[in-house]
């Protein structure tokens, strides 16, 4: 046993924990538990608990369901949210078959898998999402329309705002599980909220997120409330996206800043982005994998829709942020598309995957997008190159199908388990007669 | 220059010593004068007569009593010894001797010879040497000082022979007083904090187990406790932040660079928390730490511990108070996994290009000796406190005399140990640098081997004996870990002590058998007894048992080889050929522990273990069948004529399997060697069938019969579980009633099938005749001419199909041939394929997909009928086949990976495509032999249960743990080459 896990054991006696909560998440991106008592966590380090592996979305068939839970000590902490008593912990698990040999089915290891061939070509990948939601007044019913809490809008701040209360206690509650707060503010819905995690490696970044859609469900119960991260939930009000800046490093080096550079952008920084462009309509159906994340990318506003980059333009879907004078480090590209309902390790993965593609291809970095997209006619972006992302789930599991890039990114069980529940979705989301028909047909037809 | 002098110095003379450069000799031997001749004769025997010469008149020219040196040198013997041989072996203390030239004389004392110096000499000498001196001025002088004293060890070591282990506890001591020294300089430079607190240096690792090195970091833990008197919490803070301003000086003492160089560095972090821990803690504080968080590691390295400077009587406590805990330290949860780990990493660690010239690491390296030895005492040491000296060799002097290890093992291992250990301080001595790599370099190379006193040939001499006791050493596991398990069970001649059950099962455990106490019951009916079938499996078991060990089921491998034992036990050749062949016992070893396939096969027939001691190739069709002919004629009685072909046939397919698992060769030749076996086992059954039917009904055989190989088996591509799809022809002779022909006929075939069915002990051969014209509706078996009235009558494009792989395999050759001008303008239509025929061939391979996948089948990795899978691609060739192969003679096989290439010659399909198909194809028939061969059952899919789909994941190559990433690999393989079927096959 190394020095973490002896660091973990030890903090569970001094802080008199009860349970140790074991957590995973599935393919899909939701988060998965299992409580065991701090005695049998010294097994957990040498042995791994078991499970069936059946049981969890995307993980396994029900003859080979027998799998190994390996809580990674590095990830441990203190439960801040259940009040006084005996705590609780929690840990994220690496999952691993009887034999030791690391499940394909874990999101998580195709994240580390992924980091690790960047690694190998020596980059670290780091990521800051900025994270939206919206908060509701009420758990949802069905067919009813959800009522937000509040009626403000972009950075508003209302002393008696049920919001700025909700992000006080959010924002403590995550510092006290070691998750650093950027920034927070009311977003431009009414009940939408954003706060934005630090920026750390990709694989703390992914585990943070799962636990900030945890801890900002508690503490909207907590409250009377409900969050809920639906890409699009109004079709008149912004969706809940989340603005992901991404950058690579070179040791202690930013490898995407280059002094004197156009933008301050390095070769590896141009070929980055060509990647990510030359890649987007492949990967969105894993940074938007839901039917209702597409409502969000034809919406308009801070979304985008068209592959395209630009410098500070908040309608491309990569933006390269103003370069502030002695920032070297922070040299850094936001990609817009991904929403804040996707699968962080699966997400990350393929973001890292297509731009690293562009590095080692050497991609030509298309011509910069400089005005406001969503102003230009078809005519203006057929003639500027700019290709539309994925219109539709179906679109985009049309283009996924035929990607090689994604399939050795996620692994041949993701990819096909993805695959084949995205179309399911699809089918089951095709059938449906909507509102929108009723509405518009019953009275006319 | 007397004339005999000049005699010396020519060059003849001068090589013969040694010397490489013999002009510069002479002339520098010319500047001694007189002393030169016995000068000379010493340097002819120092490590590197040139060195050391050169190094004479460096130190003679900077001496200012050079007269005096000279006047030495000539008289006494004893002296010009010493100094010529570290002259002449490191370049680093002859600098340092030309820079301290006064030093020199230290080499005059006439005790070197015969003394050790106490430690406590040793220790006061350096405590002296800082004594009243500044701190500048202190660590050099502590540089000065230890220097001189290296000097003189180094002196005793090369010119007196001194024993490995006493010099490495020599080197050990002087550490040790370096260390005090060093601590004397650090509590002058913190001043008055420093008396509130008690500071115990303790020494880990070599130097804690008095076996330092001439160069290697010295490895210490801090204790500290407030000085007496002191009682709150405060002044033991001030006290621990005294001790923490003492040791980090301390180890700044003797690690810094100064005018007078380093002495070495002192490294700290073995102590609780490693690096992230605090320097220094309290014995408390060390307690509750070993009690509660310490890994295997960690006890293993606190069985050196020993405490060395500072305060004495803490240094002790704390010795008391962590021994405990280290001897019961084996009890721990997880000790053997972490064990395991250790031993995987120790041979796993090192770079392949470093390997061969490394002497610490690796497969019988000095680290891999050392662990071992630790291990053994932390599993034995808890019962048997007289195993538990920290010294390596003392160590392994114990763990022999208790009998842990073999007394000729214990002998041989401390012998390579020990040359190992010279061996590497040699090497550091040159220069005074912590190395433990083999130079390369030929001049290096003779220094050495001369140090060790190979004047003749050193190269090849310390070549020879380096391999020698590598060898030795690299069966270390195989003495130290398998072979004393046999005395547990087992009396062994002149083994006094032996290891108890108890003791010999945590072993096994240790080493991955899941079973130890069934292993043990196994271990102990094979030694039983005291006859020589025991004697032999006594030396031949410690090594069964590591190879065992390294395959994916050990338990299965020892309980395998019991049973042929059992059965083979007394037979003279066995053991004889398993203990001289050491590969054909390996060889055994691997099949037993890794397929179930291969050991029923061997179980049925023990006498096959010959087969692995043969080369392992299959035999050619026409050997196989001219014995299988041989052997059945010998004999009237038809089934008895089949169980002697069927014999043969038990014994090839153990051949066959054994060299894919030994010897892996390619997934088709195992394929061409199944078909050529089956081949002559139809060809002879046939035979019999004739005889017998001719016999009974007392006619000769009207009539002409041949058999024809239908899919795989008519492709060459049979696995090991695959049934043998035939048809059945005959063509009657001129003038002879064609119902009795077939009547005959019919007769002569259902024999066949009965004779080869006929319950035995050999894996079954199923002839399958369902492909035939009309198929189970059908006669068994048809005349030619019935066959062509059928085919101009009925064929559907299904049939062209299938006919593809039709090769006639068994019988009458002229039918054969004539059945095949029947066939191929069928198979190979001249139309080519019409698109009616097309969608037809789509439509069936659509509803064969659904409908022949068997419920629950998981079709990823389903190797016939999954996605990318055989069905697949054959599918894809074959419809190539039926448009092209007209036109295009390259596609006229029953081969489908002939035709694929004949395809991509032609331009008939993309290179890229065709390479996707065939890896796919490749793997997936790779994947189902292995896990046939794996499981001992024919198999449609990778094995769902972990444990054989990890044996699987070994057959294919993978190693341990890296099972999902075969899984992954398969499915990748295979759907790339799905997309290639999608597209050629689909026309998607």
């Amino acid at each position: 046993m190394g020095k973490q896990e002896d660091f973990v054991l030890r903090a569970l006696e001094e802080r008199d924990v009860r349970f140790v909560r074991l957590w995973f998440t599935d393919v899909l991106g939701f988060l998965k538990s299992v409580a065991v008592a701090p005695a049998e966590l010294e097994n957990a380090f040498d042995e791994g608990i078991g499970f069936d592996g059946s049981a969890i979305e995307g993980f396994a068939r029900v003859t080979e369901a027998d799998m190994l839970a390996r809580p990674d000590p590095s990830t441990f902490q203190i439960l801040p949210w259940r009040g006084d008593g005996p705590a609780t912990a929690r840990m994220f698990c690496d999952i691993t078959m009887p034999d030791g040999s690391a499940s394909y089915a874990d999101p998580r290891f195709v994240l580390k898998r992924t980091l690790q061939s960047a690694a190998e070509e020596g980059f670290t990948f780091y990521t800051h999402p900025e994270v939206e939601f919206y908060l509701f007044k009420d758990h949802p019913e069905p067919g009813m329309p959800p009522v937000p809490v509040d009626k403000s809008g972009y950075f508003d701040h209302t002393a008696t705002s049920a919001g700025s209360d909700f992000r006080r206690e959010a924002i403590t509650m995550l510092e006290a599980m070691g998750i650093s707060v950027e920034f927070s503010h009311h977003e431009g819905g009414p009940g939408q909220q954003e706060i934005d995690l630090r920026y750390a490696d990709a694989l703390s970044t992914a585990d943070n997120i799962m636990t900030f859609r945890t801890v900002v469900r508690e503490v909207a119960l907590s409250q009377g409330v409900y969050a809920s991260f639906m890409p699009k939930p109004f079709t008149e009000f912004p969706g809940s996206g989340m603005h992901t800046h991404v950058s690579l490093f070179e040791g202690d080096r930013n490898a995407f800043f280059e002094g004197g550079a156009e933008y301050q952008l390095s070769k590896t920084a141009r070929h980055f982005i060509a990647g990510i462009l030359h890649h987007a309509a492949e990967i969105t159906c894993v940074t938007n994998q839901w039917v209702n994340s597409y409502k969000r990318l034809i919406g308009g506003g801070e979304a985008p829709s068209y592959i395209c980059w630009g410098h500070n333009n908040r309608s491309a879907m990569v933006r390269v942020p103003m370069y502030k004078p002695n920032k070297g480090q922070s040299t850094r590209i936001e990609l817009r598309t991904i929403d804040a309902a996707c699968n962080p390790y699966l997400a990350f993965a393929v973001v890292l995957a297509a731009g690293m593609k562009g590095l080692k291809e050497a991609y030509e970095l298309p011509r910069e997008a400089e005005d406001d997209v969503w102003s230009l006619s078809d005519r203006e972006r057929k003639a500027l190159g700019l290709e539309q992302l994925p219109k539709s789930l179906h679109d985009a599991i049309a283009i996924a199908e035929r990607s090689e890039l994604l399939a050795e990114t996620l692994g041949e069980h993701v990819y096909d388990f993805f695959l084949r529940n995205k179309r399911q979705e699809w089918e089951e989301y095709r059938g449906v007669v909507s509102a929108f028909e009723r509405d518009r047909m019953l009275p006319v037809l | 220059m007397s004339p005999r002098v000049g005699h010396l110095l020519s060059a003849g003379n001068l090589a013969r010593l040694g010397f490489q450069d013999t002009e510069a000799t002479a002339a520098g031997l010319a500047r001694l004068g007189p002393p030169a001749e016995p000068v000379l004769a010493i340097l002819g025997r120092t490590a590197d007569p040139d060195l050391a010469l050169a190094a004479l008149l460096r130190l003679h020219e900077a001496a200012e009593d050079r007269d005096q040196l000279l006047r030495v040198l000539e008289d006494d013997e004893g002296t010009a010894m010493r100094l010529l041989s570290v002259l002449g072996m490191s370049q680093a203390l002859g600098d340092h001797l030309v820079r301290h030239p006064e030093h020199w004389r230290e080499l005059t004392d006439p005790t070197l010879g015969s003394t050790r110096p106490a430690a406590y000499a040793l220790r006061d000498a350096l405590l002296g040497a800082v004594e009243g001196r500044a701190y500048d001025d202190a660590v050099d002088a502590l540089r000065v000082e230890y220097r001189r004293l290296l000097l003189r060890l180094a002196a005793r070591d090369l010119a007196h022979h001194v024993g490995i282990d006493d010099v490495a506890a020599e080197l050990s001591d002087l550490a040790a007083g370096v260390l005090e020294a060093a601590l004397a300089v650090a509590r002058e430079k913190v001043g008055e904090a420093a008396a509130t607190c008690r500071l115990a240096v303790i020494a880990m690792g070599k130097c804690g187990g008095h076996e330092l090195n001439y160069v290697s970091d010295v490895d210490v833990i801090y204790v500290a406790e407030p000085v007496d008197g002191a009682v709150d919490g405060a002044d033991e803070a001030v006290a621990l932040r005294a001790a923490t301003q003492l040791a980090s000086t301390l180890m700044q003492v003797c690690s810094a660079d100064t005018a007078e160089g380093t002495i070495w560095p002192v490294d700290a972090n073995l102590r609780p928390e490693g690096s992230q821990g605090p320097l220094v803690r309290t014995l408390a504080s060390h307690r509750g730490y070993y009690e509660r968080w310490a890994t295997t590691w960690e006890f293993q390295a606190l069985l050196k511990a020993r405490p060395v400077a500072g305060d004495a009587e803490l240094g002790q406590a704390y010795v008391e108070a962590i021994a405990p805990l280290v001897w019961t330290a084996a009890e721990r949860e997880g000790f053997v996994e972490n064990v395991q780990a250790m031993r995987r990493r120790v041979l796993d660690n090192i770079p392949a290009h470093e390997a061969k010239r490394q002497l610490k690491l690796g497969s019988g390296g000095l680290r891999d000796v050392e662990f071992a030895v630790q291990l053994l005492q932390l599993v034995h040491g808890r019962t048997d406190p007289s195993v538990r000296p920290p010294t390596t060799l003392s160590a392994l002097a114990r763990l022999t005399a208790g009998g842990y290890v073999g007394r000729e093992d214990g002998r041989s291992l401390h012998d390579a140990y020990a040359f190992l250990r010279t061996f590497e301080h040699r090497i550091q001595l040159y220069q005074l640098r912590r190395t433990h790599v083999v130079p390369e370099d030929e001049a290096a190379l003779r220094r050495l081997g001369r140090s060790l006193g190979y004047l003749k040939f050193p190269v090849e001499e310390l070549e020879k004996t380096w391999r020698f006791h590598r060898r030795e050493a690299r069966r270390l596991h195989e003495k130290l870990f398998y072979r004393p398990l046999l005395a547990a069970v087992a009396r062994i001649p002149g083994e006094d002590a032996r290891l108890s059950p108890e003791a010999a099962q945590e072993r096994l455990a240790a080493l991955g058998y899941v079973d130890p106490v069934a292993a043990l019951r196994h271990l102990e009916a094979l030694t039983g007894g005291v006859t020589r079938t025991a004697a032999i499996q006594k030396t031949l078991l410690p090594a069964m048992l590591e190879w065992f060990a390294d395959a994916p089921d050990p338990d299965a491998g020892l309980f395998g080889f019991r049973r042929i034992s059992d059965t083979l036990g007394r037979t003279p050749w066995y053991l004889t050929l398993l203990r001289d062949e050491g590969e054909t016992a390996q060889r055994l070893a691997q099949v037993l522990a890794t397929s179930r396939y291969a050991t029923d096969l061997l179980e049925r027939e023990p006498e096959g273990v010959k087969i692995l001691g043969e080369e392992l190739r299959p035999l050619s069709r026409e050997a196989i069948q001219a014995e299988m002919l041989a052997t059945s004629s010998r004999r009237d009685d038809p089934e008895a004529a089949v169980r002697s072909v069927r014999a043969v046939r038990r014994r090839e397919l153990l051949r066959i399997s054994a060299a894919d698992l030994c010897v892996p060769f390619g997934v088709a030749e195992v394929g061409y060697a199944l078909t050529d076996l089956t081949d002559a086992t139809l060809e002879a059954a046939l035979a019999v069938a004739v005889t017998s039917v001719s016999r009974a009904r007392g006619i000769e055989l009207p009539t002409r019969i041949a058999i024809v190989g239908m899919g795989r088996y008519g492709g060459y591509e049979m696995g090991y579980g695959s049934d043998a799809d035939v048809m059945f022809v005959h063509d009657p002779l001129p003038g002879v009633d064609p119902e009795v022909a077939a009547s005959m006929a019919k007769a002569v075939v259902e024999e066949l099938r009965r004779l080869l069915a006929l319950p035995a002990t050999d894996p079954p051969l199923e002839v399958d005749a369902d492909l035939r014209p009309e198929g189970k509706q059908g006669p068994l078996v048809r005349s030619l001419e019935s066959f062509a009235k059928y085919y101009a009558k009925w064929s559907e494009v299904w049939e062209a199909q299938a006919l593809l792989r039709a090769e006639p395999v068994a019988g009458d050759e002229e039918l054969k041939e004539r059945f095949r001008a029947l066939i191929d303008p069928l198979r190979f239509p001249s139309r080519g394929l019409g698109e009616d025929d097309l969608v037809e061939i789509r439509r069936i391979k659509a509803r064969v997909d659904e409908e022949r996948m068997p419920r629950g089948a998981d079709p990823a990795t389903h190797f016939k009928l999954g996605r990318g899978g055989l069905a697949d691609v054959e599918w894809t060739v074959q419809v190539l086949q039926l448009a092209h192969a007209a036109r295009v003679p390259g596609l006229r096989t029953t081969k489908t990976l002939d035709a694929l290439n004949a395809a991509v010659g032609d331009g008939l399909i993309e290179a890229a495509d065709a390479e996707a198909l065939a890896t796919a194809w490749l793997l997936a028939s790779r994947a189902r032999n292995a896990t046939v061969l794996v499981r001992g059952r024919s198999a449609d899919q990778l094995p769902t249960d972990p444990r054989d789909r990890a044996a699987v994941a070994r057959v294919l190559g993978y190693g341990p743990g890296e099972t999902t990433t075969m899984v992954n690999d398969y499915q990748r393989t295979t759907r790339l080459a799905h997309a290639v079927v999608e597209r050629l096959f689909w026309g998607a």
